[in-house]
């Protein structure tokens, strides 16, 4: 991972390479210059020399042929060794230009030290004058070697002329170099500090922004951060969190749902409950009662009058006992016929009922007083209201997955959308009924019983037919 | 714009790298080349070529000569000379160039004591060969390896016999040299004299001056004085001649006189054009500078030894003033 960190050092480690390659280059070549100079300096403290210690040995030969002193004797030898060795390091000034001169000035120091040895040897041989003569000699050449020094110097200056005056240049032109090197370093180092601490900010901008928005609530956006180093990091780790808080946030959804559904239905049972207590006035008054009226009826062998108090017996006891549990169809089937017989009784030949039934497919359980409610509204809208009466067909048949039960009636209908309010249950509950269930409470029973919507089609064109999908296997549900 | 800035900050950079590699190059670079170094072992000849004048034309072509000859010989050959005729520094000269044990001297000879004890003791102490040029110095005084130049004597002959050829056999002829009389210009008085002794009808009239401008003028004057009529000058030494014409001048007109003397020396080629001097004698000294190199080189080399005593004489001339360019 590229760190922030090797990111600083990367750049601390440049501006420090730079400074030392600057640095050495600066004086490797200040060591070069420093070196040219001694040379030069070398060359004409040589030459000086050299003069001197000829001129110094002439006054030593001078005083040794007054004084005759030992002293001077060997000063002078001394110099004569001196000039030995310089004579050699002389020959290193040599170069095309200067051929001639340095010839002749190296020539002339032999020449000088021959002449003051002449002169010295004759001074021994006692011979003064001549001695005197020699060193008149030597004296001389002592100033042509000055002369020569001069000339050379001179040709010195010339050739180097050149080279002194690009020495000169050169430094000028370092100077200039130096502005060049500072500007060049001071931009290139603000590009790249600059672009440093973007790559470090940039990301951390992202990332508030991201912080900003999961503050605002919004989970959905996703956290992207354009780099490699830890802020990426963060941000992943920031990211994950986001995905962690959405996926708890739709659990929770998912079961404040669950729990309003929970609650719808405790409020249905209990108004069901709340019906059915109403009605229960007395039951084992009403049942008794019912039975002895019953039996009287047979004994005054008023038998069709008897069947229907049996039937209104039985329908009553279901209806008290079985509306919070779940029953077979088969018993549903069975009431739904209960009640038909007693509804016979009351519009004789204005009611036609006809069933088809698949016999099948009567075993599978079903939410108590489903059916019956419906037949009931069946009658209300569909015979009740007209002279001529009307037909009801109840039919359950096989339908692959689901067990299909319809009630068909041949009355007026109704409108579209008072259909599809029937069907979304969210028609208020009519009075009027004899189970106090209407067709809403069924629908959202229904519903919950088996855990899904689409239970329920209503279709209203001519007539209305009611058909009711019930799955053969149930899934869920909370009965 | 991003794209912008960055072409913009690219370019900077670029233009700033370029001028920093520029001024890098030129502070890295020099053109200046370290003179070559001398060869210890394989030391060509020095020569030394010592003249008691230097940038006039007559010494200047003599250098030519000589440094266009050393350099197909591989010598090195060094001019020493002073301006206007400094015996000293001559003398100076000589004795620098004997004591730096140069391998051979071509001089301009000097008819001195100090001269010859310069070339007879120091230089035959160091055995370093000494040729005379232009000017010669006899060989028993001055042990010169040979002479280089003009035969001065035929010169004086020469000119003389112009001198006849053009004033003709009868006149006063005014003779006119150096009193410190050099070697050279006895030779040429001689040569003169022989030649005018012939004809009875000329007196020469001997007048002896210093070089220095003074006398001259004061010489010449006398002379114009006690000889009023007289028909001819000859300046045996080149040097007068300048003075001489001058002084002339101012007394009456130099073109009626007929004045003759040698080319060696600056001021007579102006005098010749402008006709103030008829005739001189025209010497080569072009080919006394090479043909002196050439010879000491020879005799260094132990091509040729010895050299001959007499001298080896170059071409002389007439050159009148209706000839010069």
């Amino acid at each position: 991972m590229n760190t922030i960190q090797k990111k600083i050092l990367l750049l601390t480690t440049i501006v420090i390479v730079m400074m030392v390659m600057i640095w050495s280059a600066l004086t490797y070549y200040n060591r070069q210059t420093q070196e040219q100079y001694n040379a030069i300096l070398q060359r004409y403290l040589l030459l000086n020399e050299i003069n001197e210690v000829s001129q110094n040995m002439m006054t030593d030969l001078n005083n040794f042929l007054t004084l005759s002193s030992v002293d001077h004797l060997i000063k002078i030898n001394d110099s004569q060794e001196q000039l030995e060795t310089k004579k050699k390091e002389a020959w290193q000034l040599g170069h095309q230009e200067n051929e001639f001169e340095l010839i002749n000035y190296i020539n002339l120091i032999g020449s000088l030290s021959e002449t003051v040895e002449r002169s010295i040897r004759l001074h021994d041989q006692q011979d003064a004058e001549a001695a005197r003569s020699e060193f008149n000699d030597a004296s001389r050449i002592a100033d042509y070697i000055s002369e020569t020094t001069l000339a050379l110097v001179d040709k010195e200056l010339k050739t180097y002329d050149d080279f002194y005056r690009s020495i000169i240049q050169q430094s000028a032109e370092l100077n200039q170099l130096g502005i060049w090197l500072l500007l060049l370093l001071t931009f290139f180092l603000i590009i790249v500090t600059y672009t440093l601490s973007r790559s470090i900010t940039q990301p951390i901008n992202q990332l508030t922004e991201a912080a900003n928005h999961l503050s605002r609530g919004e989970f959905n956006v996703e956290i992207k951060v354009n780099s490699n180093d830890e802020i990426a990091f963060l941000a992943r780790t920031f990211n994950r969190m986001r995905l962690n808080i959405n996926e708890l946030i739709s659990e929770i959804h998912l079961k404040a749902q669950l729990e309003k559904e929970l609650q719808e239905n405790k409020l249905l049972l209990q108004e069901s409950q709340f019906h059915s207590l109403q009605s229960q006035i007395n039951p084992h008054f009403l049942f008794n009662t019912l039975n002895t009226i019953s039996k009287k009826a047979y004994l005054e062998g008023a038998v069709q009058t008897s069947d229907l108090l049996v039937n209104i017996a039985g329908l009553l006891r279901y209806n008290l006992r079985r509306l919070n549990r779940s029953v077979t169809l088969q018993d549903e089937v069975t009431i739904l016929k209960q009640y038909i017989d007693i509804q016979k009784a009351r519009f004789t030949d204005r009611l036609q009922f006809t069933e088809e039934i698949d016999e099948q497919l009567l075993s599978v359980p079903i939410p108590a007083l489903t059916l019956q409610p419906i037949i009931e509204n069946a009658i209300i809208h569909a015979v009740e209201p007209r002279e001529n009466g009307g037909t009801i067909h109840f039919r359950v048949y096989d339908e692959d997955e689901f067990i299909q039960i319809e009630i068909e009636d041949d009355g007026p209908g109704m409108p579209k959308q008072k259909a599809i309010h029937l069907v979304q249950g969210l028609l208020s509950p009519e009075e009027g009924h004899s189970t106090g269930i209407g067709f809403t409470n069924v629908v959202k029973r229904l519903r919950i019983f088996y855990g899904r919507d689409d239970l329920v089609q209503v279709d209203s064109e001519r007539g209305t037919k009611i058909s009711l999908r019930i799955p053969k296997q149930k899934r869920g549900g909370m009965m | 714009m991003r794209k912008i800035v960055t072409a913009l900050i690219i370019g900077v950079c670029l233009l700033l790298a370029y001028f920093t590699v520029t001024s890098v190059e030129k502070v890295v670079r020099s053109d200046w080349q370290e003179p070559l170094p001398l060869d210890q072992t394989d030391q060509s000849y020095r020569l030394a070529l010592i003249t008691q004048d230097i940038d006039t034309p007559f010494w200047d072509e003599v250098i030519e000569g000589a440094s266009l000859q050393a350099r197909q010989d591989g010598v090195m050959l060094e001019r020493l000379g002073n301006y206007s005729h400094n015996e000293d520094d001559f003398l100076r000269n000589l004795e620098l160039a004997i004591h730096a044990k140069v391998d051979g001297i071509i001089v301009q000879g000097l008819d001195t004591d100090e001269f010859k004890e310069l070339t007879k003791i120091k230089a035959a102490f160091y055995s370093i060969p000494i040729i005379t040029i232009a000017n010669d110095v006899p060989m028993e005084e001055s042990l010169r390896r040979t002479y280089v130049g003009s035969p001065q004597y035929q010169a004086g002959q020469l000119l003389a016999r112009q001198l006849v050829e053009d004033m003709g056999v009868s006149g006063e002829v005014v003779l006119f040299y150096d009193q410190s009389e050099p070697y050279f210009q006895e030779q040429r008085k001689a040569g003169i004299e022989e030649v005018l002794e012939q004809y009875p009808g000329i007196s020469v009239i001997p007048a002896m001056t210093t070089e220095h401008m003074d006398d001259v003028l004061a010489t010449t004057q006398a002379l114009l004085n006690h000889y009023p009529n007289v028909d001819s000058f000859i300046a045996v030494n080149a040097n007068i001649v300048a003075g001489m014409v001058q002084e002339i001048g101012r007394r009456r007109q130099v073109d009626s006189l007929y004045i003759y003397t040698f080319d060696d020396h600056a001021d007579v080629a102006k005098l010749l054009e402008k006709n103030k001097v008829d005739a001189v004698i025209r010497q080569e000294p072009e080919e006394m500078g090479r043909l002196s190199v050439q010879l000491i080189v020879e005799w260094l080399n132990g091509e040729t030894v010895p050299l001959d005593f007499d001298g080896y004489f170059t071409n002389i001339d007439i050159l009148k003033a209706i000839d010069a360019p």
